[in-house]
């Protein structure tokens, strides 16, 4: 009995004396343009107090009353800015940083690194913008989500290989939001780039494991893209003219200090140039017109500062791929693309309480309508989210930041929509499901620190989707502790399970348009995924960073397609797959340095994925690989080693040089070990050789290396900056393998119109897309 | 299929630098590969049982040439019997070539035995290889549906130089069950190429009008060989998995597959046993 009134006496005591602490709070912005600043860190060095700002730049530090503290404020990039307080109560503090230098060697100091040793987050991988313009890129065109496929457990792309597979995970199991919207497709022209106009973004960070509680829906990686504000400031913009395209950012305070807007857009011009060749050519009958291609993205933001306590953001993306072809007697046109729409509120409640609430809509579509002189066709897909959610960030006192909230979205699919018939209405054929679902979430997480050398984040998330008649239900725990040796030294570990609702209908390979996004239903079960992960991190000195870390991941609910899927106007899709598990583990290991003219870093992962156990939902479906007994095998995305080198170097104020080599076991490929004759029957022809698959992914590509080098020359006229931009991809040309075919080679003549004609000698050919790719961009800034 | 095509025709019209050896020829090390038997058998009404049994090889196992082909692919000495309607017609390991439709077969029955022009019965295949292994089949004959009309049309212009007319072949599905087709549209005679193969099933028809079109390829003068084959499912799926994984190779979009087939038997087989229905017109294109 006494010890229990110790103990709640105890308790009442310490929340007592906390309630004596006195609340600092504020938001911490960039002082040229008035952009927050995302993980700034706030440290009371004399009390080892510590806190970093929320995605809206909002911080909030607890101090003891009475005596004056001294408070530092830092952020990459930026100057360092300490103040001295004396608060007698709560207080709102806003800081404004600047870069304070004019063109000297930005001195970046090592509290980047440092923030990796004292956070529990792990599995995190971070780049900058300016990193991202400086790196050699694809046709002159910077593409930060490519840019970070540089970064250890990332596989970084294969030749045409353009789909994300994170830790082993399929491309369907990437949450890629922008501004808190989902965006569906990431990819433009067939995934060669991203949706992501560089200029318009301002952070991107991607969590491969050990996820925080407030995401949910994806199993393999959270990447998370936060938009520029505007300049609050003065009215501003950039732009650049490169080799397929163009691009230009136009920002500016509404009202300076309080409101600001951003727009930008980019578009290819390829077309307008083929286009000329086509009418050239026109009267040349052995010419075949090209086809029209363009995309264009376009990026639009305002924000609001209503009061001291209430900000609104308002934004929208729009982009679009378009590819055309039209003659005299056919028409064919293809377009997709995403759009979508965010609408947020930030609302501070008390210095402790910050809530975040969004609308948000986005919709991915595609449609292909062809046109034959009295026949047409139309075949489309569509996903469309209304999406409403609230986060609340509650820093309770210096041990416990509680985050909660919750989510809802209503989905509604358009899977395989067709419309076909001849003009006079003889002939009408449609096909086409739709469904509706609801997916909800709701989570509570709580950073907890023990000690300075030992904090836990540990958070539970209760998702839930409805369709169909069928409701799932899932309990997602997520926890991860880091354990500090020293300043210098950190041990880390998490396991988070995932559950995820949807499911991309796709060949594994290229990210095509046309793949469909698939709801659960009562057959198809939501996938799950349980990772833990667990690794060190050590500061060598102030400038490098190494961290190592191995994880293990369970994949269940896993879908392939059967044999002989039939994939396009079904309107029972289901039958066509099959559900298995997987396994998925490896090792990541990194070294990066920040400061000095020479920086970069160096990745190695050494992984393997693995599938088995797959069973179809159609009894009469067929999976050769168990029903031949062939057993577990790996999906074509498996690769065993991957390197990345990238190392930037300022030679002069002007000039850097950057270059990036990537290595990798090749992917895996299926390929025919056998052939057959097939005669046919009357009339048809005679096949000499068809090839007879088996075992699933049985051929390793050869490995994949690349170099690319980059040069940036920067001009200083009066109106502001300007730069050109050299990149060279695939310095030494290599010729990477895209894919590999047969080709039967036929000598002599060949008795056509009989239908028989027996190859000489079969010839294995590779294809490859790139070879040496030189470009030049001219950008600038106002 | 359209799919496909649209996306080669984008592919390689983005290889600008396609002339630059992109393409180039490798030398690979294909996992190893066990031969199998390959079968065809097809029951057509009125015609003699017949099937050809051959077998598999590697990949890059040696070509035969024309001269040995027959040599090298053709697995005899295999027992081979169909049993229909309490009837077990046995078929000998003979070469047959049949002038008409420039086919070989290497088992045969007996000139006089005949396969019925319609029955409901199943038709039961057994096929004993000379190792000991077995193949097992059972198909059916379905019915047979006729070509309602085949309409010829030129084009709606005045230039004198648009001569060519298209096709547009309709025919009526039956609603009460789930059926499959195969269309083959052949240029003045059976012996060369068709100018258009294609399978379909009636999933998607609304009402029971099935048409197949053509481009204005046609000149007045030429005749149109139309064939209509009402097949099985298994038939079905046995073909479009052929046209697959031909396909697959060559198409970096494609997804490959086992070629399925609706075989039984120990001898890990490869291959079809299906009746062949079919209903054949010919029309001559002429103005009106």
């Amino acid at each position: 009995m006494m010890r229990l009134f110790y103990m709640l006496t105890g308790l009442l005591l310490t929340v007592v004396v906390q309630a004596q602490d006195i609340t600092i709070s504020g938001t911490i912005k960039d002082g040229e343009n008035g952009e927050d600043l995302i993980g700034a860190t706030v440290a009371v060095p004399s009390l080892g107090l510590g806190t970093s700002s929320n995605t809206y730049g909002f911080y909030s530090l607890s101090v003891p009353t009475g005596d004056s503290v001294r408070i530092v404020f830092s952020y990459v990039g930026f100057q360092s800015q300490a103040f001295t307080l004396l608060p007698k109560a709560d207080t709102t503090f806003n800081v404004n940083l600047t870069t304070g230098v004019e063109l000297d060697e930005v001195v970046v100091k090592a509290n980047s690194f440092q923030e990796q040793i004292n956070s529990t987050e792990m599995s995190v991988e971070a780049i900058s913008t300016r990193e991202a313009k400086l790196l050699p890129v694809l046709l002159g065109e910077s593409d930060i989500l490519k840019t970070i496929q540089l970064k250890p457990g990332i596989p970084s792309g294969s030749e045409g290989r353009t789909g994300l597979f994170v830790r082993g995970g399929a491309q369907d199991q990437n949450l890629i939001v922008l501004d808190e919207a989902v965006v569906y497709n990431a990819n433009h022209l067939f995934g060669f780039f991203s949706t992501f106009n560089t200029d318009a973004v301002k952070d991107l960070k991607i969590y491969k494991g050990g996820f925080p509680a407030e995401y949910g829906g994806r199993l393999s990686s959270v990447i998370d893209v936060k938009l520029r504000d505007g300049n609050n400031q003065k009215f501003a913009g950039s732009g650049g003219l490169g080799l397929i395209a163009s691009r230009l950012t136009l920002e500016g305070p509404i009202q300076k200090d309080k409101s600001s807007f951003i727009i930008s857009g980019r578009r290819t011009y390829v077309d307008l140039l083929t286009r000329q060749v086509n009418r050239a050519n026109e009267g040349n009958e052995d010419f075949s017109a090209i086809p029209d291609y363009y995309f264009y993205d376009l990026n639009a933001k305002v924000n609001f500062q209503l009061s001291d306590k209430d900000r609104l953001f308002l934004s929208g993306y729009f982009g679009r791929d378009v590819f055309g072809f039209s003659s005299d007697f056919f028409n064919f046109n293809f377009d997709w693309g995403n759009a979508t729409g965010t609408a947020r509120w930030n609302h501070v409640f008390s210095p402790k309480l910050f809530a975040n609430t969004t609308f948000t809509y986005s919709d991915y579509q595609y449609n292909i309508n062809n046109q034959i002189t009295g026949f047409s066709f139309g075949l489309g897909s569509n996903i469309a989210d209304a999406s409403l959610k609230t986060d609340f960030f509650y820093a309770a006192n210096n041990t416990h930041t509680i985050r909660f909230g919750a989510m809802a979205t209503h989905h509604a699919f358009t899977v395989g929509r067709l419309q076909a018939g001849s003009d006079d209405g003889v002939v009408n054929f449609s096909a086409g499901q739709e469904f509706n679902g609801v997916e909800l979430g709701a989570y509570v997480s709580d950073e907890m620190k023990f000690s300075d050398a030992f904090s836990v984040n540990a958070g539970l998330r209760l998702s839930g989707f409805d369709n169909d008649g069928k409701t799932y239900v899932g309990l997602e725990p997520r926890v991860a502790a880091r354990y500090k040796l020293s300043d210098r030294w950190v041990v880390k570990s998490s396991y988070a399970r995932m559950y995820q609702y949807l499911h991309l209908i796709a060949n594994a390979g290229v990210a095509l348009p046309t793949d469909i996004w698939y709801p659960s239903t009562q057959r198809v079960k939501p996938q799950r995924s349980d990772q833990v992960a667990t690794g060190v991190s050590y500061l060598l000195g102030s400038k490098y960073f190494l961290n190592f870390e191995v994880y293990y991941k369970w994949l269940d609910n896993q879908l392939q397609f059967v044999d002989g899927a039939q994939i396009f106007v079904n309107d029972a899709l289901e039958d066509e797959f099959a559900v298995g598990e997987g396994r998925a583990y490896g090792m990541e290991f990194s070294i990066e340095k920040k400061e000095g003219r020479l920086t970069g870093w160096i990745g190695y992962t050494l992984a393997l994925t693995r599938l088995q156990n797959f069973e179809t939902l159609d009894p009469n479906g067929r999976f050769a690989q168990e029903s031949e007994g062939f057993g577990p095998f790996n999906p074509i995305y498996d690769r065993r080693h991957d390197i990345s080198v990238v190392a930037l170097y300022e030679i002069t104020k002007r000039l850097t040089a950057s270059a990036t080599f990537v290595y990798g076991s090749g992917d895996l490929t299926w390929l025919p070990p056998g052939r057959f004759t097939f005669q046919d029957v009357a009339g048809a022809g005679f096949e000499a050789v068809v090839p007879d698959y088996r075992e699933r992914n049985n051929y390793r590509l050869p490995a994949y290396h690349r170099l690319d080098l980059g040069f940036v020359y920067k001009f200083f006229p009066k109106w502001g900056e300007s730069d050109l931009t050299l990149s060279v991809i695939n310095a030494y040309d290599r010729r990477n393998a895209f894919f590999i075919f047969f080709e039967p080679e036929f000598e002599g003549e060949g008795n056509n119109t009989s239908g028989i004609e027996i190859p000489t000698r079969i010839a294995a050919k590779q294809v490859s897309l790139f070879p040496i790719l030189p470009s030049i961009t001219w950008n600038f800034k106002f | 299929m359209v799919m496909k095509k649209t996306y080669l025709k984008l592919f390689f019209g983005l290889l600008i630098l396609g002339s630059c050896n992109l393409e180039q020829e490798v030398e690979i090390d294909l996992p190893d590969y066990e031969i199998r038997p390959v079968l065809e058998a097809y029951i057509e009404p009125g015609e003699r049982f017949r099937l050809l049994l051959t077998r598999s090889a590697g990949y890059f196992a040696p070509l035969p040439s024309l001269d040995n082909l027959l040599e090298d692919l053709l697995l005899d000495s295999a027992e081979v019997t169909i049993t229909h309607n309490g009837v077990t017609y046995v078929l000998e390991n003979t070469l047959l070539f049949d002038p008409g439709t420039q086919k070989i077969y290497n088992y045969a029955a007996g000139p006089n035995e005949l396969a019925p022009t319609e029955s409901d019965l199943p038709f039961a295949l057994n096929i004993t290889l000379p190792n000991g292994q077995t193949i097992e089949g059972e198909t059916q004959l379905l019915a047979q549906i006729e070509i309602d009309s085949v309409v010829i049309e030129f084009p709606e212009t005045d230039e004198p130089g648009d001569t060519l007319a298209r096709a547009l072949t309709y025919f009526t599905d039956d609603p009460g069950r789930d059926n499959y087709y195969r269309r083959m549209l052949h240029l003045n005679s059976l012996d060369s190429l068709p100018e258009q193969d294609f399978v379909t099933d009636d999933r998607l028809v609304e009402d029971s009008t099935i048409a197949f079109g053509t481009g204005f390829n046609y000149a007045v003068g030429d005749t149109l060989l139309t064939t209509l084959y009402h097949i099985s499912a298994d038939y079905a799926t046995y073909l479009e998995s052929v046209e697959g994984a031909a396909a697959a190779n060559g198409n970096p979009f494609g997804q490959p597959s086992p070629v399925i087939s609706n075989l039984g038997g120990t001898a890990n087989v490869l291959g079809v046993f299906t009746g062949l229905v079919s209903f054949r017109r010919n029309d001559i294109v002429m103005k009106n």
